[in-house]
């Protein structure tokens, strides 16, 4: 196979030598294995090194001064904003919030931990990351308003990747909405790899939204590990289409009692589309509840992969777990592929999935178009209340609204 | 208004109409009785323009063959069937299919579609008529609403949308004497000189509260007896093996 990639760890300006001694070692770790392929049991459905070596001639790491491109604030609803471009912070806006409540800090190297030590994107990231930020929120302090965190990439971007890490601290008693909104001014073909630490402290609450505003030809991973201590809540909802490649690698531990995670995701797949979503979820502790339900819809050459592993442990006893995968298979050249598994060591628990995938209900078309409503509506009607079932646990408003709406977007094709 | 002649019916090889005629006016009420597997929910589903269905004979309605009609023409066109399974969609909600439904008619017909607020404001009428609640309007389309809510929501529809013929696949089926009585209050309230029912059911309570021009008895894919409404009755005591 052709070498497809060429990555420098001296194309990033102003480091240290120590800092550079670290991103060296992490580089050689990457180029010991290279970008994963599907003898990899974590990516059997999804041969990144395979897709990239198709798609790209020669991905570089490059360094450049980031500015603020026009942002294009949101006006749905109020909210707190940081703003990445091309993953370094640029800037920030916390003013619907009491002041000292809320820190935001550069990424410092030095508070690096190594989150995985088989995956080679994680060893990249340490080696060739930008930029990022650690934020945290004080004890007792509930957000007035959500925080969306704008990630925009703009050029030069052509077969470049960019790599950035950002960690939310959670502190007790503290509740946040998070909206990730990925934005993308660029058509270049280019490379997202992205680590985002979350770390949930007692009683905290964290609504964490993904969203993409735009299709374009980006290759992202996002590999999302969060640690939750006692009766914390943690809520994910992946919302996201047109994207060339996408994978969404969730690492979940509930570490503590009574913690609580779930993941919905609605996906909507067209094209030559490929996306992944991959979950682990660790129950290391007793009387915790996990809920996932991931839901595709797969049209012309597409592809949707969902592996969701649930974990318990020998001491977490009274584990609620569940997972739910199911598929709108609209293409029969379309694939969906899932791999429920469950790894239970505890006697007294109660886990279980399902996954189904099938095409749309003729009958349910056949009675929307009774009432006159002509089939191109049924059949979008269908496939929107489909995916935005999704987000029926979150609490009605001009959030949940916004959402409603960019989903259906989504589904129209922007 | 209908005019069907000489219908003849087959599924999956299966011939299940077999030559059925029958002549609905404005104005009238019409009963379909029979035993199982006669044929009556065939019946209206071909008249809903359900697809799978072979089909031989002629429909006119209003004067037009039916067989030219995509089944959300017929809608846009009065013909309403209230199913005897309506179904569930996730994720659909209620007032939003409700609002759809309607200004996919109403434009179908060159009328002003309407705008969230007054749709609201009609809605919650009619709703009130049924002694719906309006929570009940904001969840999801049947979704986990009972077999008697999922009849009302059925009525509800056929009052919002006003059809010229309402054809009722045993709506009474399912129903406790209170959610019959208001389903056939709907029913009475709604008809007038210009539309038409064909009410589809198995039993003769029905008819207590909803008078009928004409019973048909249909049995193995034809209409073997007409009458008037006694023939309810008449049925009702003796089952349909004298007339079969």
């Amino acid at each position: 196979m052709k070498q497809y990639y060429d990555f420098k760890v001296e194309k990033i300006k102003e480091l240290s030598q120590n800092e550079i001694n670290f991103r060296k070692k992490n580089l050689e770790l990457f180029y010991e294995s290279g970008f994963p392929n599907k003898k990899d049991e974590d990516w059997k459905f999804s041969d990144l090194n395979y897709i990239l070596s198709n798609n790209f001639d020669n991905i570089v790491n490059n360094d450049y001064l980031s500015k603020e491109e026009n942002l294009k604030l949101i006006n749905d609803f109020e909210h707190n904003y940081i703003s990445l471009s091309n993953g370094r912070l640029v800037s920030s806006d916390f003013s619907h919030e009491e002041k000292n409540k809320i820190s935001i800090e550069n990424f410092n190297y030095k508070d690096e931990k190594n989150l995985d030590k088989k995956n080679s994107l994680n060893f990249l990231n340490h080696a060739l990351a930008l930029g990022g930020f650690i934020l945290e929120i004080s004890k007792n302090y509930k957000l007035k308003k959500p925080l969306v965190i704008y990630n925009n990439f703009s050029n030069p971007l052509k077969e470049t990747i960019i790599n950035y890490k950002n960690s939310f601290i959670i502190n007790e008693n503290s509740e946040l909405n998070l909206i990730n909104y990925i934005d993308n001014f660029s058509k270049e073909n280019f490379m997202v790899n992205t680590i985002e630490n979350i770390i949930m402290e007692k009683n905290s609450s964290l609504n964490n939204i993904l969203i993409n505003n735009s299709k374009c030809n980006g290759y992202f991973y996002k590999y999302i590990k969060s640690d939750l201590k006692k009766n914390s809540n943690l809520q994910n909802y992946l919302i996201s289409s047109g994207l060339k490649f996408n994978k969404l690698d969730i690492e979940i531990n509930l570490n503590e009692e009574n913690s609580k995670s779930s993941v919905f995701s609605a996906l909507n797949l067209v094209k030559q589309e490929h996306q992944e979503i991959k979950t682990r979820i660790n129950h290391n502790a007793a009387k915790c509840y996990s809920y996932q339900k991931v839901k595709n819809v797969l049209n012309n050459h597409s592809k949707g992969v969902y592996q969701g592993k649930i974990f318990v442990k020998n001491i977490a006893q009274k584990t609620d777990a569940y997972q739910l995968s199911r598929a709108l298979i609209l293409d029969d050249n379309a694939e969906f592929d899932a791999k429920p598994e469950l790894e239970i060591y505890a006697d007294d628990v109660k886990c279980s999935h399902g996954s189904t995938s099938g095409s749309i209900d003729l009958d349910s078309i056949h009675y929307l178009k009774s009432r006159g409503i002509n089939e191109k509506d049924a059949f979008q009607m269908i496939i929107n209340g489909f995916l935005c079932e999704i987000l029926e646990k979150l609490s009605e408003g001009k959030l949940k609204n916004f959402l409603i709406e960019k989903l259906e977007r989504q589904i129209n094709g922007y | 208004m209908l005019n069907i002649k000489n219908l003849e019916v087959t599924i999956d090889n299966k011939h299940i109409l077999k030559g059925l005629n029958l002549d609905i006016k404005h104005g009238e009420v019409h009963v379909i009785m029979g035993p199982n597997g006669s044929g009556k929910s065939t019946l209206a589903n071909v008249l809903s323009g359900k697809n799978g269905y072979e089909t031989k004979g002629d429909i006119k309605y209003n004067g037009e063959s039916l067989s030219k009609l995509s089944t959300e023409e017929r809608a846009q066109k009065g013909i309403f069937l209230a199913f005897q399974y309506p179904l569930e969609i996730p994720g659909v909600n209620t007032n939003i299919f409700l609002k759809t439904s309607l200004n996919s008619v109403r434009k179908a017909n060159g009328k002003k579609e309407l705008d969230t607020l007054a749709f609201l404001k009609l809605i919650k009428e009619k709703a009130t008529e049924l002694g719906i609640d309006e929570k009940f309007l904001s969840r999801q389309l049947n979704v986990g609403f009972s077999g008697g809510e999922k009849k009302k929501n059925e009525i509800l529809q056929m009052k919002l949308l006003q059809p010229k013929l309402s054809i009722l696949d045993e709506t009474d089926s399912g129903l406790d004497i209170d959610a019959l009585r208001i389903v056939a209050d709907g029913v009475n309230t709604f008809k007038n000189k210009d539309n038409a029912f064909l009410i589809i059911t198995h039993y003769q309570r029905l008819l207590d509260y909803i008078r009928p021009d004409f019973v048909h008895v249909l049995s193995n894919g034809k209409i073997i007896k007409t009458g008037n409404a006694d023939l309810g009755v008449q049925l009702e005591k003796t089952g349909y093996s004298n007339l079969v």
